[in-house]
């Protein structure tokens, strides 16, 4: 994964008014902290650090010039966007030393067909993994091309990289291909009708009482 | 239909509708999703109706998950009945669905036809929705 370079601005005013003063200027409210320094909170050029994250993922390291301190490493933590207008919020960063391991989470992306009539369920998105945090996986691949139902994959069937170790279990399972439902078993899904509402019976003595 | 098999309370002040959903906002068991975008008081039926819209679509192959639970219930009072006389008796099961909250989710292989289902199922439900990916949008 390549370095990227930011121009980042120090944040002098807080709060939920200053943030949005920062996101209505083209900006991202972000904070950067790690080492046992005290955070130092900035403001990212919105538009820039948006293609950053398209081009170079959830786990992009940046090198950041902040005025009149330098210039820092930083891995992006956490990312915080609006659930429907689609726009960054926020941004956690870490700051890492060249050479230094970081834990993050590598996204798992399926690729292929798998075998007709059979349905391919992704149990989990993203794996943990230790990895050189100037060398940190886009992305985990794993093809489910042919996989016949029946079939499970797991963590530790996985093609890490050499220097990327995996934190999360071994067993943890990332895929499921199952035989596809047939049109009875989905009808079936739901089979709770006529369950009737029971109510506590503190609450129906009570009620009676009250009656 | 859903329903509660046991609750606390059988008549419960009205949800409150205001705010945004806090989680459940991505889609994270299949492919494809339903999005709120307005607040909404959805009852059993619908969701029922919907699910219904999606698995008649889809016919089979495919797997639908329903991200919300009507626990709330809403009471009604008789028609022509005058007023007073306490609180109505309970008449729906609602879930209190907030702007951003994943309502249903399906994992199919056709794309097009898995997005024609959750169409369908958007009609049957009393707010504006969108449909949306396990990947999510482009910032």
């Amino acid at each position: 994964m390549s370095e990227v370079r930011l121009a980042a601005e120090p944040r002098t005013e807080f709060g939920k008014g200053a943030a949005r003063r920062t996101r209505r200027a083209g900006k991202i409210p972000a904070v950067l902290y790690g080492h046992g320094s005290d955070p130092k909170h900035l403001a990212l050029p919105a538009l820039e650090f948006a293609r950053v994250v398209r081009e170079h993922g959830q786990n992009a390291v940046l090198t950041l010039d902040i005025d009149s301190a330098g210039s820092e490493l930083a891995l992006t933590k956490t990312v915080t966007t609006h659930p429907i207008k689609n726009y960054i919020e926020h941004v956690d960063l870490l700051l890492v030393k060249r050479g230094e391991k970081v834990t993050v989470d590598v996204p798992v992306v399926l690729t292929g067909e798998a075998a007709p009539g059979t349905l391919v369920t992704q149990e989990a998105d993203s794996v943990q993994v230790e990895a050189d945090a100037l060398n940190i996986p886009e992305q985990f691949e794993v093809s489910v091309a042919g996989v016949q139902a029946g079939a499970q994959i797991h963590a530790s069937d996985l093609s890490l990289p050499s220097g990327v170790t995996l934190v999360t279990p071994a067993d943890h399972l990332l895929v499921v291909v199952a035989a596809a439902p047939t049109a009875a078993q989905m009808e079936s899904t739901i089979d709770v009708e006529g369950a009737g509402v029971v109510e506590q019976a503190s609450e129906s003595g009570e009620a009676a009482a009250q009656g | 239909m859903l329903i509660p098999r046991k609750v606390k309370h059988r008549k419960q002040h009205s949800p409150q509708r205001s705010g945004a959903a806090k989680g459940g906002t991505r889609v994270t068991f299949g492919e494809l999703g339903i999005q709120a975008l307005e607040p909404a008081y959805v009852t059993n039926r619908q969701i029922e109706s919907a699910r219904i819209a999606i698995t008649r679509h889809i016919r089979r192959g495919g797997k639908v998950w329903i991200n919300i639970f009507p626990d709330r219930p809403l009471t009604k009072k008789p028609a022509e009945t005058r007023m007073g006389s306490g609180k109505g008796s309970p008449e729906y099961w609602v879930a209190n669905v907030k702007p951003g909250r994943v309502l249903f989710e399906m994992s199919f292989p056709n794309e097009a036809v898995a997005r024609e289902a959750l169409r369908r199922a958007i009609h049957k439900l009393p707010m504006k929705c969108r449909i949306v990916t396990r990947e999510g949008g482009d910032f």
